[in-house]
């Protein structure tokens, strides 16, 4: 069981002979930005936010069944400033990393439009052990869903645009020492471009 | 089959969606104001410092002696633990003509040096001091803070790197902010410690003063 959405990466990176000619990978640059991940108060409210944050995307997928679906796995890491906000003022908190990898079930939508849906895992690599990260990063349950709208440009290759919407709950280890309950739900959205073997 | 999946879907979502952090209720905290008589003016008799985000990281020169360049870095390490927001940060400098915070070892001066001392850690081993130098209207602060620690004992005395260890952390938690003893002998900022950190009490206090407007500011730039 555990070992299921692990088989489309070995598949991938193996090039099983009859599978290769069926493998789509992608690649897209792009921007994500994200909900606040903290809601505190100490006398005023503060909040902690990541900033609009560039993203490189990387992935693959494989087809199943008859109807055009595919299920795949796809990498995201992403990098950008996140600050703290009191009474209308900013303090810069350092450069937060984050990284996801969903695995996605996608199909076809419309025309050149593709749905896809995905789980997995977003993990925050704080730039110290400092703050709410003094006992280090965290590792998130992700769902994503998103559309990607294809566009040939080359025999085998087509542009690829996608939107994604990713949901998890925020907290970390110090957040929770420190009597911190319950968890922050954070909505992530990105916009990315760039190119993807073609699965017509 | 497809609607009760559906359903589930929804329900499962609306689920995980709802709620946020709740974050804890800070009340664990002890007055930290330095009280002095009114003077005419603004008439502040408690008076409230912190340092503001535009002056950190603030500057502390330390002077090569009792143990005080090891247990500097250590003070500033266990202070910075109270904040989440970066609140506060300090780092040690070479020159002590630019510090915020001088450090030194020994007796404090005469007291006409300074308008305001707040006397520490009187062990037989070590002694500690911070002097601040306020305005006559008590408004500004005058810079730089200038903390003493003093090793009242021989080198070899035991007890001794424990005393200077635990009024190093004190004196620098008074240069940021707590200018009052704790009343509770388990809290650091106790007028005579025993602990060797801050404790939880202390850490929540400095926290609370840093999202308190002070009355007392830095003087000048």
């Amino acid at each position: 069981m555990r070992t299921t959405p692990l088989l489309p990466a070995l598949l991938l990176l193996a090039g099983v002979p009859g599978l290769e000619a069926q493998t789509e990978y992608h690649a897209r640059i792009g921007a994500v930005g994200a909900s606040n991940l903290l809601r505190d108060v100490i006398v005023n409210e503060i909040t902690v936010r990541q900033s609009i944050a560039p993203m490189i995307a990387l992935g693959g997928s494989l087809p199943i069944g008859a109807r055009g679906h595919r299920i795949g796995l796809e990498a995201t890491v992403s990098s950008g400033k996140f600050h703290g906000s009191e009474s209308g003022a900013d303090t810069d908190l350092g450069t937060l990393r984050t990284g996801t990898l969903l695995v996605n079930l996608e199909g076809p939508l419309y025309r050149a439009f593709r749905w896809r849906v995905g789980l997995g895992g977003l993990q925050y690599w704080p730039p110290d052990r400092d703050g709410i990260f003094t006992s280090g990063g965290t590792t998130r349950l992700l769902a994503g869903a998103g559309i990607d709208y294809r566009r040939p440009v080359l025999s085998r290759w087509d542009l690829m645009t996608s939107a994604r919407y990713d949901f998890h709950r925020f907290s970390t280890e110090e957040l929770e020492r420190r009597g911190f309950s319950q968890t922050q739900g954070v909505s992530r959205v990105s916009l990315s471009l760039g190119l993807s073997r073609s699965i017509r | 089959m497809t609607r009760r999946a559906l359903g589930t879907l929804l329900g499962l979502a609306a689920t995980t969606a709802c709620g946020d952090i709740a974050n804890p209720i800070r009340l664990d905290f002890y007055e930290w104001r330095l009280i002095v008589p009114a003077v005419p003016g603004p008439g502040n008799d408690s008076l409230s410092f912190h340092w503001p985000r535009n002056r950190l990281p603030v500057r502390i020169w330390v002077e090569d002696a009792a143990s005080l360049r090891d247990n500097i870095p250590t003070a500033i390490g266990a202070w910075r633990q109270a904040f989440l927001y970066g609140e506060f940060d300090a780092v040690v400098v070479s020159d002590s003509q630019t510090a915020d915070v001088v450090v030194r070892a020994g007796a404090a001066p005469g007291i006409e040096f300074s308008r305001m001392r707040l006397h520490s850690a009187l062990a037989p081993e070590c002694a500690g001091a911070t002097d601040l130098d306020i305005s006559d209207d008590q408004t500004q602060l005058e810079l730089p803070i200038r903390i003493y620690v003093d090793p009242r004992s021989g080198p070899t005395a035991p007890g001794l790197p424990e005393c200077l260890a635990l009024t190093t952390t004190h004196e620098v938690g008074h240069a940021l902010g707590i200018w009052r003893h704790s009343g509770v002998a388990t809290d650091l900022m106790f007028s005579d410690p025993a602990v060797t950190a801050p404790s939880a009490r202390d850490l929540e206090t400095a926290e609370v003063i840093y999202h308190l407007t002070p009355n007392v500011e830095v003087a000048g730039p």
